[in-house]
């Protein structure tokens, strides 16, 4: 492969990483509290609606990634609601979430914009090349010349770290995963850092989807998350629930996902969706070979009831 | 006396359909050690919790320093002084010793925390690993942990919930002189415990709490063991004979061991926080397995019990054994299955109820119905569900279903744990008939009291590892010791 | 585990169950209203589509309920094991392709023998298909939930591809296979009607498995494995790795007979997105049905009136088809959402605080 197509490799493994890089660092917050988000999907796709509509109406790209944050949480505070306010079980919760966020967005676009398909046309959201670090051979075009949400994402993977583990808050954060009860006679409001946390990470996974529409496709097509909430909850898995590496993971999958690009540039003539079922079989492969290393937080996914 | 630093007034606390608090007072002192005595389920927890900020009481009131106060949270308690160390310790496992320490001290810099900590550390004496994670470190490590944890917020008021559960003899006296000296600075201090002996002795003033109310409070210079055991356990005379047999340690006419009867033996069994484990069990005898929580007394009643393998060593045990399991409701029950269901759980294997692909209902349901009957099980029917059950209820299940498997031996794992004083009567009572019956013992647990009461032989478990108590240590400063050292006392 | 969601007396199940479907008309109601829509309208225009005649309601309703049916029973029985089986779609797809290919090979077989290898080989695709999620959580701990979402994608993909290529037609113009030989259809139930022996098949299926669940040891492990592991093993002796395998690799074959009876019942033919989604949708049918067969089949048939009549709501009130779903989210959010206050109401601890 000459340095083009490896360049344009690069491009699309950074392009295809980043929605679940932003996604997984929110999550990995969520989960770092004792929450398991199955939802995600649902604040994914939501953020993808929320996008495409706000950067409609508000004419602009920017607000649109504002208004996709928006609804992303808003699913992220429905699934709160149900699995840290009444304790639901949160698998069963994350997935309703996903089915209903999946069937809303359906249902709106489909009474907005008619079942037809014409396809939507959006204000983009262009990429922006940061000066002299764009211009590094090879990589530079792929990592510093994306669309803000990319930057944003790098941005939020050291900021998350550290206030994961270094601040009073990241700590508390980290008790309410690890052990709520011990957080609770700590004097740590375990339910309300619960839920800041996974409002946070329906925001994050919201910008995810905004991305995916505004700066990815260009246009909203429904189902369009195709399952990268759930790739996503494999990322923070893989990336041992540390942001930065949460990070690393991300692009890595990115790039597997390219590959399939690559692979067809060589001249591999395998049908259309094996590429396309390519993400979810690396995604049991990455689970199954990693697995065992690193430790979820201890309570994660377990019910808990505040003492009074 | 000059006026108390918190004065508690007529506390009432339910839960569902117990009242585990019905009026309780208190008054505590600076200055002073307190000690709250009662009976398992008295309400000694639940007072100390509600003056922790952790839970509401349903009535009552709370006075600090002459100011009335209502306390919504732990932090509200802090801030008015009090300081709670749990029973339960409330450490992080996942988390370093340091980070623990800094956990709730919000609102200062962690290098802010460093210094408090070390000066600390330096007055009490308190010496804990601090980069260590808590998971690693040991159960009296662990406490100090949780002891140094509540006196970085400087507390007028320390209160310790069943501080010396865990503790070897040893650590129970170096605690015990930390006591006094945070209560020589000023500080008012209270210990809840159910052991009469420890409570004498590092008290001044004592509180007893019978059924959620307080019954006696006196100075204990001039307070009298019988009177104080009366106040705790009523003047029924058959609760007093069930406390006394507790007291006394009545020695039963141990059988002389026949080598010939041994029924479960391991062998250097190896394997998950079990090093070289070695025993053996004869018919007829109660074989104690004494030490303090967490060093691997689980692990071995689960290989004694042929519920696991273990990974390395010889564990020749009866094929069937039946185990009392010490989290009832975790691993002996489901709570959401009725009494049959729970029943049929560990019967429907046996011979007599067929082998077919079907469950034989009818008789299981009969047999149900005569566990209840023979083991007086309160409950309305055979079709109630388990969780509905009082703890004591619950035991009684296990108890009458494990016995029916008919085997020669029998594990129980902190049998009494949890239960009140005419419940754990009950089950010493029935361990000693089934012994003279010629079934094999063993019995594990934390009380050491229990032990030494029931025990033809006990063994002590630290770290894993077993080691014969001989006949002539068979004393709580013997035992203690071995806990301790993992060696004889005297060689 | 499993008992966290399901009520352990049946009439407790089935009073949560029309609680939590009262709870969710009327919220999607207000939810119609907001969008500026005729709830009024779409309840009757729903009612019409599904049962306003004996016609719709054999050849629409009961027709859409079979793969909801089968899907809803898979489902039932893995969380019961407390197996949480979210695969049943790529389960499902698997098993039509299995049915599909072994009706379009074996094409010379009469219908007594066909038929039941169509069949066969559907419950044996779906099966393999939840076998890669059941070894990785019980040889690598994996939890399960994510491992079958992904087999799903995979699954569909799986599908597709098969159309779009080794088992495409053999006019090779669309996607989808050639029409499967009478033998190997499966004959109507009502005759006149669309409704095949699928729909008994599944009531067979239900039966023997309420059978299973109260009267047979296996049942009775898989009860106590689902509501708590650690009882089982340590009171009950019983091994839950094995009950869990069996659960699991049983849920995923009668998944798959939902894709093998679609198939051989209904379409006669394999093509792209055959499933409209009932894989997720049979989780909110084994939990409203409280996970017993019995309800099971019951909210069977209630989502199938719901698909049926989302047809009928788009042409007459023009309420997008995706609308069914949100439906389907709300029944399971009010399923739980009941449920925890029914746990609310029933806990009366011994006092924990009382030592």
């Amino acid at each position: 492969m000459n340095q083009i197509e490896l360049t344009l490799f690069l491009e699309s493994a950074v392009r295809l990483g980043i929605p679940l890089a932003l996604a997984a660092i929110g999550e990995t917050i969520t989960e770092r509290s004792g929450v398991i988000n199955i939802g995600l999907e649902g604040s994914i796709i939501a953020g993808a609606l929320g996008g495409a509509l706000g950067a409609l109406a508000f004419e602009g790209a920017g607000l649109g990634v504002l208004s996709g944050a928006m609804a992303g949480l808003l699913v992220g505070l429905v699934f709160a609601v149900f699995a840290i306010g009444l304790g639901a079980d949160q698998i069963i919760t994350g997935t309703a979430v996903t089915i209903g966020g999946l069937g809303m967005t359906g249902a709106i676009y489909q009474a907005r914009f008619g079942a037809t398909g014409t396809e939507l046309s959006l204000p983009t959201l262009a990429p922006v090349a940061i000066p002299v670090l764009s211009e590094i051979p090879l990589v530079g075009s792929a990592l510093f010349a994306q669309a803000p949400t990319a930057y944003f994402a790098y941005l939020m993977a050291p900021i998350a770290w550290y206030v994961l583990f270094k601040t009073a808050w990241g700590l508390e954060l980290r008790a309410t995963g690890e052990a709520p009860a011990a957080a609770e006679a700590a004097g740590v409001r375990v339910r309300l850092v619960r839920f800041m946390a996974t409002l946070f990470g329906g925001a994050m996974a919201g910008i995810a989807g905004a991305h995916l529409a505004l700066a990815h496709a260009g246009t909203f097509a429904e189902n369009m998350s195709a399952g990268k909430g759930f790739i996503a909850i494999a990322v923070v898995v893989l990336g041992r629930w540390n942001p930065l590496l949460v990070l690393f993971a991300a692009l890595f999958f990115g790039a597997a996902s390219a590959l399939q690009f690559f692979l067809q540039a060589l001249g591999f003539d395998l049908a259309y969706q094996i590429f396309l079922a390519f993400p979810y079989v690396l995604t049991l492969a990455a689970l199954a070979g990693w697995v065992g290393k690193s430790r979820a937080p201890a309570a994660l996914a377990l019910p808990w009831e505040p003492h009074r | 006396m000059s006026d108390p630093l918190v004065r508690l007034r007529g506390v009432q606390r339910r839960f569902g359909r117990v009242q585990a608090l019905a009026g309780a007072e208190l008054d505590l002192h600076a200055g002073e050690v307190h000690g709250v005595l009662g009976a398992n389920g008295a309400g000694k927890s639940t007072l100390f919790n509600v003056l922790g900020g952790l839970l509401a009481p349903d009535a009552g009131s709370l006075e600090i320093e002459g100011v009335q106060t209502a306390l919504g949270s732990p932090r509200d308690a802090w801030s008015r002084g009090i300081g709670l160390v749990h029973q339960h310790f409330t450490l992080v496992p996942a988390l370093s010793v340091r980070e623990n320490l800094a956990l709730g001290l919000r609102g200062r810099s962690l290098t802010e925390v460093g210094g408090v900590v070390e000066a600390t550390m330096e007055r009490t004496g308190l010496r804990v690993p601090l980069e260590a994670t808590v998971s690693a470190i040991g159960v009296g490590d662990r406490q100090r942990t949780e002891i140094l944890k509540t006196l970085l917020r400087d507390p007028k008021v320390l209160v310790l919930d069943e501080p010396t559960a865990v503790l070897t003899p040893e650590e129970v006296d170096g605690l015990f002189d930390l006591l006094r000296e945070l209560a020589g600075e000023g500080r008012a201090v209270a210990l809840v415990a159910h052991k009469l002996d420890e409570v004498l002795a590092v008290s001044d003033r004592l509180t007893v709490l019978r059924a959620g109310r307080t019954v006696l409070t006196t100075e204990r210079a001039g307070a009298s063991e019988r009177a104080l055991v009366a106040a705790m356990v009523g003047s029924g005379v058959a609760d007093e004979i069930a406390l006394g047999v507790h007291r006394a340690g009545v020695k039963r006419n141990a059988p002389a061991r026949d080598p010939s009867a041994v029924v479960g033996r391991l062998t250097g069994v190896t394997g998950d926080r079990l090093t070289n484990a070695t025993l053996e069990v004869c018919a007829g005898e109660v074989l104690g397995v004494a030490g303090v929580e967490g060093n691997g007394q689980h692990e071995l009643a689960l290989v004694l019990a042929g519920r696991v393998r273990p990974a390395v060593g010889v564990a020749q045990v009866p094929d069937e054994v039946a185990f009392v399991p010490q989290d009832r409701r975790t691993e002996g029950l489901v709570p959401d299955f009725d009494l049959t269901e729970n029943i049929a759980l560990a019967l429907s294997r046996l011979d007599r109820f067929g082998a077919g692909p079907l469950m034989p209902w009818d008789a299981l349901e009969e047999e149900a119905e005569r566990i209840r009957t023979r083991f007086d099980v309160t409950a309305p029917s055979v079709a109630t569900l388990a969780g509905a059950l009082s703890g004591g209820n619950q035991q009684r299940v296990i108890i009458g279903r494990e016995l029916a498997l008919g085997a020669q031996m029998l594990v129980a794992e902190n049998p009494t744990r949890g239960l009140d004083v005419a419940a754990a009567a009950y089950v010493h009572g029935e361990l000693v008939r089934l012994a003279a019956a010629g079934l094999a013992i063993v019995l594990v647990s934390t009380d050491l009291d229990e032990i030494l009461e029931l025990s033809d032989r006990v063994v002590v478990m630290t770290r894993g590892r077993i080691v014969v108590v001989p006949g002539n240590e068979r004393t709580r400063e013997g035992v203690g010791a071995l806990m301790l050292a993992g060696r004889s006392q005297t060689g | 585990m499993s008992a966290g969601i399901a009520p352990a007396r049946a009439r407790e199940a089935a009073l949560l169950g029309l609680g939590a479907v009262t709870l969710t008309l009327g919220a999607g109601a207000v939810l119609l209203l907001l969008g500026g829509y005729d709830p009024v309208a779409a309840g009757a225009s729903m009612l019409r589509g599904s049962i306003g005649s004996w016609n719709t309601f054999v050849s629409i309703t009961l027709v859409r309920s079979v793969p909801l049916l089968f899907a809803g029973l898979a489902v039932a029985l893995a969380f019961r094991a407390g197996v949480w089986n979210i695969g049943a779609e790529g389960q499902l797809y698997a098993g039509a392709v299995g049915g599909v290919w072994v009706a379009l090979t074996f094409t010379g077989l009469p219908s007594l023998l066909l038929l039941p290898a169509v069949l066969l080989a559907s419950c044996l695709a779906g099966g393999l298909w939840a076998l890669v999620p059941t070894l990785m959580r019980l040889r690598l701990g994996i939890g399960e939930v994510i491992t079958t979402i992904l087999m799903n994608f995979v699954g569909i993909y799986m599908a597709a591809w098969m159309v779009h290529g080794p088992l495409q037609e053999q006019r090779g113009v669309f996607p989808q296979t050639d029409r499967i030989v009478e033998a190997a259809r499966l004959p109507a139930l009502i005759p006149g009607t669309r409704l095949h022996i699928g729909f008994g098949l599944a009531l067979v299926i239900a039966a023997v498995l309420a059978v299973m669940f109260r009267r047979t040891r296996l049942g009775f492990q898989i009860r106590a494995v689902g509501a708590s592991p650690q009882a089982a093993a340590v009171a009950g002796r019983i091994d839950p790795a094995r009950v869990i395998f069996i659960s699991f690799l049983a849920s995923g074959a009668i998944a798959g007979l939902a894709g093998g009876a679609e198939v051989s019942g209904l379409t006669y033919a394999l093509y792209e997105d055959l499933s409209d989604g009932w894989g997720y949708t049979a989780i909110a049918v084994a939990l409203l049905g409280g996970l017993r067969p019995g309800g099971v089949v019951v909210t069977a048939i209630f989502f199938g009136a719901l698909q049926a009549g989302a047809g009928a709501m788009q042409r007459d009130a023009g309420i997008p088809a995706a609308w069914v779903d949100v439906v389907e989210a709300l029944v399971i959010l009010a399923v739980l959402g009941l449920d925890r206050v029914r746990a609310a109401r029933a806990a009366a601890p011994t006092g924990e605080g009382g030592a």
